[in-house]
């Protein structure tokens, strides 16, 4: 276990170094000159060139990425040109919007992944499921959120569709408005936090359900015609015993690993949900970034976000071995 | 993408056999396809209207005249969504091509050469694959500027890899079969060997997992066209089109929806497709 996390942490590093430079790189060939937009339009030219040297923009390009790791490693993610605040400050105060919705989204996802598996195991031979879980997956994500929104809040008016919260100029200690709520013991703000949640969490966890029922399907099936669960059967289990002692954990493994994927279209994902509900989170301060070409707050964003994805797949291949612990770390 | 089809590599095609075993919903997915690219194709010759031009009332509900209604200006929604099919459909397909040429001849060299070379290859197509890409597409297209072009090359930057593994894994199988052993017995090397014996083999399984990438690739290129980093504003995209009109979802529902339901109605075709072909050479 301690060898496996210091080569999955070596391995982080190197992802981490990679997409760095990457970021680094694009940062570079932005075709805006970024003394020039510091010092301002009508500024001389030597003045833009003190604030070139001052940012050190004459130095080689490898003492330049040395330096933009060092500020990375310090938390600096630059200054946003929209706000004029540090990313970094940006990215804490709407991270928790993000992750919230996403840790909703990703529970949604799972629980509507088991049904649909049990649902497609019970009606094995329709054709109209196969149909409606390819449609499904065909849904671009601002369709189904669109509709939910259309149906659910605007015709129906079951839903809150849009915001966070209903109730104005609430912060609460970690920004979890779910959790705030029961942190300061107003259980109505919880309340209202989880109904604006349903709809946005709805629409990221359907791709999700999708992906995850199918791969989840494929895989019982073939653990099903394995001979130990024919012994199994022989010393007479009943099904559904025999699905979840034996057959889920061995199975567990490849949706575990669509998950892993699915997070990084998550995360892809949230910028559109959060536009489309006007969600405050991460996601719609990406959007509003691309608006105005807001460069170090779009990578601010990718890199934060992308941390997170890998995170999560580390997360995840310790969890496909102690599923399985055939599967080595 | 992750389900590669494992079809031997000498079956011969047989046009007949291949549609029966597609199944009919299939088949109305391969049609559907073929009918999207030849409206994708002619889309200009097709529309009832000029697409930038206003020609009635604005916000005009569908009717028999518009049939998708009309925009904030008075165009014709249905002429700008034919349009649209084209500018979202044929950079799908260039894009799907490029980047699995470029896989495939990357992929080749790897399973071909063997050893540092393969194991190099191999390293940086799996740091593509950890890579989160869909988060830096979008940023290399927020740095390159929004566009058409730019948002391909992001896309296909990110997608080659998957069709070099896809390749790579083929070769390496297809060596150790004995028709390829045969070929070297009776002295074919080099190229003569890669081309005529080793490439055909890859062919099925590239093809299955390219059909099946279509939709996702045509998905991808929406969610950034919604996201406005796709052609600047009169280019009827439709992910943009969706994108503009989000405000008028309550007093216009026609303006966000129909463009997104015509994505949906280009990826399901296109995943039918791909699953019936899938299938099909699966079977074979």
């Amino acid at each position: 276990m301690l060898s496996y996390l210091l080569r999955r942490s070596a391995g982080l590093v190197v992802v981490l170094v990679v997409m760095s430079f990457i970021v680094f790189c694009l940062q570079s060939i932005i075709p805006t000159d970024p003394a020039r937009a510091l010092a301002g339009p009508t500024a001389p030219v030597e003045t833009v060139e003190r604030i070139r040297a001052q940012l050190g923009l004459n130095d080689p390009v490898i003492v330049q990425y040395g330096r933009f790791v060092v500020r990375l490693i310090h938390g600096d993610l630059g200054t946003s040109v929209r706000t004029r605040q540090p990313v970094t400050s940006d990215v804490l105060k709407f991270l928790p919007a993000s992750l919230e919705l996403a840790v909703v989204a990703l529970a949604i996802g799972i629980g509507l992944a088991g049904l649909l598996a049990v649902l497609q195991n019970s009606l094995r031979r329709s054709g109209a499921i196969r149909v409606a879980i390819i449609a499904a997956g065909s849904t671009p994500i601002f369709l189904s959120a669109l509709l939910l929104v259309y149906f659910f809040w605007f015709r129906l008016n079951w839903l809150p569709g849009s915001g966070r919260l209903g109730i104005r100029r609430f912060v609460g200690p970690t920004g979890f408005d779910l959790l705030d709520g029961f942190l300061l013991g107003r259980p109505e703000v919880s309340l209202d936090a989880l109904l604006h949640l349903i709809l946005p969490g709805l629409a990221l966890a359907l791709p999700i359900a999708v992906a995850v029922s199918r791969s989840l399907n494929g895989a019982l099936h073939d653990v099903m015609k394995q001979t130990y669960i024919r012994t199994a059967r022989g010393k007479g289990l009943n099904e559904s015993v025999l699905v979840m002692r034996h057959g889920l954990r061995n199975a567990a493994s490849a949706p575990l690993a669509m998950i892993g994927l699915q997070m990084g279209l998550l995360f892809g994902n949230l910028l559109i949900v959060e536009r489309v509900f006007a969600w405050p989170g991460l996601g719609l301060y990406a959007v509003q970034a691309f608006a105005s070409s807001d460069l170090p707050a779009v990578l601010g964003v990718a890199m934060v976000f992308g941390t997170f994805y890998i995170l999560v797949n580390i997360l995840i291949e310790i969890l496909q071995s102690l599923a399985d612990p055939r599967i080595g770390l | 993408m992750t389900e590669v089809a494992q079809a031997p590599a000498t079956a011969r095609f047989n046009g007949r056999e291949f549609l029966r075993r597609v199944g009919w919903l299939e088949s109305i997915g391969i049609v559907g396809v073929g009918l999207i690219t030849l409206i994708a194709i002619f889309a200009p010759w097709l529309t009832p209207y000029d697409p930038q031009l206003r020609v009635a009332e604005a916000y005009l509900p569908p009717s028999a005249t518009n049939w998708f209604g009309t925009d904030e200006i008075g165009r014709d929604l249905f002429s700008r969504v034919v349009l649209g099919i084209q500018y979202t459909w044929l950079p799908g397909l260039a894009v799907i091509v490029f980047s699995l040429l470029l896989g495939a001849v990357i992929g080749l060299i790897a399973g071909a050469a063997g050893g540092k070379l393969d194991l190099v290859i191999q390293r940086i197509v799996e740091l593509f694959l950890v890579l989160p890409s869909t988060l830096i597409a979008l940023a290399v297209v927020a740095a390159l500027g929004p566009g058409l072009l730019n948002t391909m090359i992001a896309i296909a930057i990110f997608w080659w890899p998957w069709y070099a593994r896809i390749s790579r894994d083929e070769i390496r199988r297809l060596k150790a079969r004995p028709h390829v052993e045969a070929a070297r017995v009776a002295g074919v090397s080099g190229p003569r060997l890669l081309l005529r014996y080793l490439l055909p083999g890859t062919v099925p399984a590239l093809l299955v997992a390219a059909t099946l990438d279509v939709a996702n690739i045509v998905m991808t290129m929406s969610l950034m066209s919604f996201l406005g980093l796709g052609q600047p504003a009169p280019a009827p995209e439709l992910g943009a089109m969706t994108s503009r009109a989000l405000d008028s979802l309550t007093t216009y529902w026609w303006l966000p929806i129909l463009p997104a339901a015509l994505i949906f109605l280009m990826c399901f075709l296109a995943n039918l497709a791909g699953d019936g072909i899938r299938g099909a050479v699966r079977g074979a």
